[in-house]
């Protein structure tokens, strides 16, 4: 067995003895799943480097040295080939994806092994042990001995070269054998899982070698939260090219999470088919059938038959997400009933629809929790449900997957309630806004803890920060209004969503205003009570508490507003197609919030001068 | 049409202020409890003196925050992951002691910080500093921490009264601007520690592990660079601008009184002309909130490096039994800031400021392997390091190491 981090540094020696160099690389040939060592790399004096081929003129290699067959004037001396791989250099210490055990590793030593004169790559060491080794053998059989004596081995965890993809270096050029494994030969799943242990630069480079299509069923198998960095690093064309070919539910899933600027921009860019569905969903809201939804469902009339409903099916309804069912549905988009695929292919092909059609359909609403969804699926072991509004128009279809989805994150959730480990998002209205932005009510406490013991002026630059994060909150409300309404006209009033926002804005103020009073009453009236003489002036603080309470909600309030007019000119803007700047709304609403929050606190504090008469 | 939208976005202020970020966020970091006591302790005790190191310092602070910057818009990788793949296992772990040193020592200075902070409220550090480490471990291991970092650093910037403060009490302005480019220096043992302990504040080692990967998670690219790069530098001067006022509030306020820094009531008082008898509140707040704020992201960003050096799992949504040594290595270094706190009869001044001469001590070692990497074509290829970043760079390299050797000689020897 030979370790390259110790082979490293040994002196090469010619046949008549004499030390021509020292070791500093070897290059394998890529072809075979463990690969031979085809040349050799060595400083020569004065650290020229030379390379020689293995086969040719190395007789033996040793612990201690490598000894070539030939004296040094006999040697040739050769150059590296594009396709050969060093190991010094393109994968000691480098990071590589394990493409059986789907990670990303480091490499910590390679081990080598010899069989009739030929050294061979067994594999990429990756453990601790590797590295111990590399700081010192000595350390390693150490370590390796104290921990036989509890019983256990210091074991090698060694990657074969055919599941070894590099990051740093392009493989694509080098003739690799059929077993060998590349990232972007995995399950979009696996590679999804790779991706996220890698930085985005190094996660650009992975998307340069997948195809529009793998990139696109990847991206759907990523977290959250990477979708929209992913995409948002990728160039716009390809991005959009990439989105329209997700599935309409995920690729509005993804650019629901980017900026305004990014999002506006991409689906100008695609179709107009599939920017329309795309705009269709971001009106629904997350965590309801309507937001997992797809609108790419088959839709069929009762007078069809079967001849031509399958014909329909082999045409225009191929590409659809989900063909199991077939829905029927009257001239105004109202659902009829059912067929299944099943029921299609054992029927006569001249059978009218309606002779076959289930008129007994589960459906669901738009606005359903999305778990009652999943769960009714599973229940009756659906492949899809249709998702109707109130007037009974189908609206799309939710497919299995992403109700499976949707149990196992909400499985997640309970067991995280059951261990106590992380607090479930909030019941409804203010609180899931209050938990939503936990650190917002934190940073409120904080402030106005200050505010209740420093004077005037420090409340203003501490508070007024809140209200500058709120308008922001506002102008993001605003601005996914403008994307999603672009082409709906018949949601919810603008109105009546800001004037929604509005009061919980509202709210949380006064709540925040009223529980930071008392508990700054508690606090100082107790300290009162210990050394009595303070009593105007804390009559003035809890006041002051108090007051600011109401400016946030005040602020809170006119933000809002502004918000909704904001949203409204943008909007007017966008539908006589002129681009509107994300920033400029956040701008100006946090101009609105500064301002705002200023004069109000400052009339504020001009009443409680007056009233307590200091 | 395309290209003619990206270009209108991608320049103007606008652009600019979507950019910034990192740069700015790791260099207020980096004026936590140590920055503040240090540069408190050299305007209390020396006055102006020390201004002119600040003024000759700014230059080094900038070109070395960009230097980390830039190798990680060119290379998209950490600092910790470049020294690895550079230099192999042995430099590295070198480096990674080095760093995990330099970051243990500030942590314990952030609970310093913290106790010096809560003992102004009248709370006990035994009561304070357990509960603390709680709250920044419970904070690191939720990942809340993303937006509680902005409040704390909301909170931490009320460090900017130092500016107020500087003009309210009214410095013989002449005398600071002579102090500010004349050098001086007093040949004492504290002197030069102190000295030490300035430029580790003010380049603190760990700051260049953060900027970098802050710049690689952004996923910054080499394009994008030219214009992140003044957040980068923007950031280093703006820390660097209220490091000096503090010093200048310290020396017209504190010093001509002959104050005495050994502890945190008597730094807070620099903040009287501006606050009057709230000063201790406002400093408290500060202090606090700067310390909290270092105190979870140190030992994070020391996790995060050692294990991309060498290829442990790593990631806050990993589990403890995914990635034991990442979430090992961050308690630790918490729990270990906590303990050494908890220590009775340990002034906390004192700490802070030798966790500042660690740092400046350490500093030299981590810049030479930046040097090597940055000028290293084969990683750098076209944006190695210019004539001036050179200069810059291994001058203070060298006078760092010469003020920790004569620092060492004077001690053994016994002069000063």
């Amino acid at each position: 067995m030979f370790y390259l981090t110790r082979m490293l540094g040994k002196p090469v020696v010619d046949a008549a003895g004499d030390e021509i160099g020292t070791i500093s690389d070897v290059a394998i040939a890529t072809r075979e799943v463990f690969p031979r060592v085809t040349s050799l790399a060595f400083l020569g004096p004065e650290k020229t480097p030379f390379m020689l081929s293995w086969r040719k003129f190395v007789a033996e290699i040793d612990d201690d040295r490598v000894t070539l067959n030939v004296t040094r004037d006999a040697l040739r001396f050769s150059y590296l080939q594009p396709d050969e791989i060093l190991l010094a250099r393109d994968l000691l210490s480098q990071q590589i994806v394990d493409t059986q055990g789907m990670k990303v590793v480091r490499v910590n030593d390679l081990k080598l092994s010899e069989s009739r004169n030929q050294l061979r790559l067994l594999g990429a060491e990756v453990g601790v042990r590797g590295i111990l080794r590399g700081l010192s053998p000595a350390l390693e059989r150490g370590v390796q001995r104290i921990v036989r004596i509890f019983g256990s081995e210091l074991t090698e965890d060694l990657i074969a070269w055919n599941y070894m993809d590099l990051l740093d270096r392009d493989l694509s050029h080098v003739q690799l054998s059929v077993t060998h494994k590349r990232l972007h030969e995995l399950h979009p799943a696996d590679i999804a899982d790779v991706l996220e242990k890698l930085t985005p630069a190094q996660r650009a480079k992975v998307f340069e070698h997948l195809d529009n299509s793998q990139a696109a069923e990847t991206i759907s198998e990523l977290e959250d939260e990477f979708q929209a960095d992913v995409i948002d690093d990728l160039g716009s064309q390809r991005a959009s090219d990439i989105l329209e070919m997700m599935d309409p539910d995920d690729a509005a899933d993804v650019i629901g999470d980017l900026p305004y600027d990014k999002a506006e921009a991409l689906l100008r860019l695609m179709g107009m088919k599939e920017s329309g569905a795309i705009r269709g969903l971001l009106g629904y809201r997350e965590k309801t059938a309507g937001g997992i939804m797809t609108p790419e469902v088959t839709t069929i009339s009762a007078e069809w038959t079967v001849q031509q409903v399958i014909e329909h099916l082999r045409g225009e309804a191929a590409e659809n997400e989900s063909i199991y069912y077939i829905y029927v549905t009257d001239d105004d988009d109202r659902l009829e009933g059912v067929i299944s695929l099943r029921d299609l292919v054992v029927s006569e092909p001249g059978t009218l629809v309606a002779d076959i059609v289930t008129k007994d359909v589960f459906t669901a609403d738009v606005d359903d929790d999305q778990e009652d969804v999943a769960e009714t699926m599973s229940k009756y072991d659906l492949l899809a449900m249709p998702v109707i509004d109130e007037t009974g128009r189908l609206l799309g279809i939710v497919t299995v997957d992403d109700a499976l989805a949707v149990l196992e994150e909400e499985s997640a959730e309970d067991l995280q309630i059951a261990t106590g480990q992380r607090a479930r998002e909030g019941v409804s209205g203010i609180w899931r806004w209050v938990s939503r932005r936990g650190w917002l009510v934190v940073w409120s406490l904080l402030a106005l803890v200050a505010a209740a013991t420093i004077p005037e002026a420090l409340i203003v630059l501490l508070a007024g920060t809140v209200v500058l994060r709120i308008a922001e909150d506002v102008a993001s409300h605003a601005l996914s209004r403008v994307i999603e309404s672009e082409d709906e006209e018949d949601k919810m009033p603008l109105w009546r969503r800001i004037t929604g926002d509005a009061l919980a804005g509202t709210g949380l103020g006064l709540v925040v205003g009223l529980v930071t009073g008392a508990i700054t009453w508690l606090f100082i009236g107790l300290t009162d009570w210990l050394q009595p003489g303070g009593e105007s002036e804390t009559l003035i603080r809890i006041e002051v508490t108090i007051v600011v309470g109401l400016v946030y909600a005040l602020s809170v309030l006119l933000v809002s507003v502004a918000g909704t007019l904001v949203a409204r000119i943008a909007e007017a803007a966008a539908s006589r197609g002129r681009r509107v700047s994300g920033t400029a709304v956040t701008v100006t609403l946090m101009i609105v919030g500064a301002l705002s929050f200023t004069g109000f606190a400052y009339m504020a504090f001009f009443a409680i001068r007056s009233i307590t008469g200091s | 049409m395309t290209s003619k939208n990206t270009r209108r976005t991608r320049t103007g202020l606008f652009a600019l202020l979507a950019v910034i970020g990192p740069g700015v966020i790791a260099a207020s970091a980096g004026n936590d409890s140590g920055g503040i006591s240090t540069y408190s302790v050299a305007g209390a005790k020396y006055g102006y003196t020390m201004l002119w190191m600040m003024l000759a310092m700014t230059p080094s602070f900038v070109i070395v925050q960009e230097m980390a910057g830039r190798m990680g818009a060119v290379t998209g990788k950490g600092f910790a992951a470049l020294i690895r793949e550079r230099f192999g296992v042995r430099p590295t772990f070198l480096a990674m002691l080095m760093l995990l040193a330099s970051n243990a020592a500030t942590t314990i200075a952030e609970f310093a910080g913290i106790a010096a902070a809560m003992q102004l409220f009248g709370v006990s550090k035994y009561i304070s500093v357990p509960i603390a480490a709680i709250v920044v471990w419970l904070l690191v291991v939720r990942g809340s921490f993303r937006n509680v970092e902005k409040v704390l650093l909301a909170l931490s910037s009320v460090f900017i009264a130092y500016v107020i403060a500087a003009f309210l009490a009214k410095p013989d302005w002449a005398v600071v601007a002579t102090s500010a480019v004349v050098p001086k220096i007093v040949p004492t043992q504290a002197f030069i520690a102190l000295a030490i302990g300035l430029t580790g504040t003010t380049i603190a080692p760990w700051m260049q592990f953060l900027v970098q990967s802050n710049i690689v998670d952004k996923g910054t690219t080499v394009k994008e660079w030219a214009l992140a790069r003044w957040d980068v530098i923007v950031g280093a001067i703006v820390a660097n601008v209220i490091a000096c006022f503090i010093i200048i509030t310290t020396a017209t306020v504190l010093h001509p009184a002959g104050v005495e820094i050994t502890g945190a009531g008597e730094a807070a008082r620099a903040l009287a002309p501006l606050a009057g008898h709230y000063a201790e509140t406002l400093f408290a707040i500060g202090l606090l909130s700067a310390s909290v704020l270092a105190a979870a992201v140190l030992p994070l960003t020391a996790s995060y490096a050692i294990c991309e050096a060498f290829g442990w799992e790593a990631g806050l949504d990993r589990s403890w039994s995914e990635a034991p040594l990442f979430n090992g290595l961050y308690t630790f270094v918490i729990l270990t800031g906590a303990a050494v706190i908890l220590i009775p009869g340990l002034n906390l001044i004192t700490i802070m400021l030798v966790s500042q001469v660690i740092n400046g001590m350490l500093l030299p070692f981590l810049l030479i392997f930046m040097m090597i990497i940055i000028n290293d074509r084969r990683i750098m290829g076209r944006y190695v390091n210019g004539r001036v970043g050179n200069t810059f760079a291994w001058t203070t390299i060298v006078v760092v190491i010469t003020l920790t050797a004569l620092l060492l000689g004077m001690t053994v020897l016994g002069i000063g």
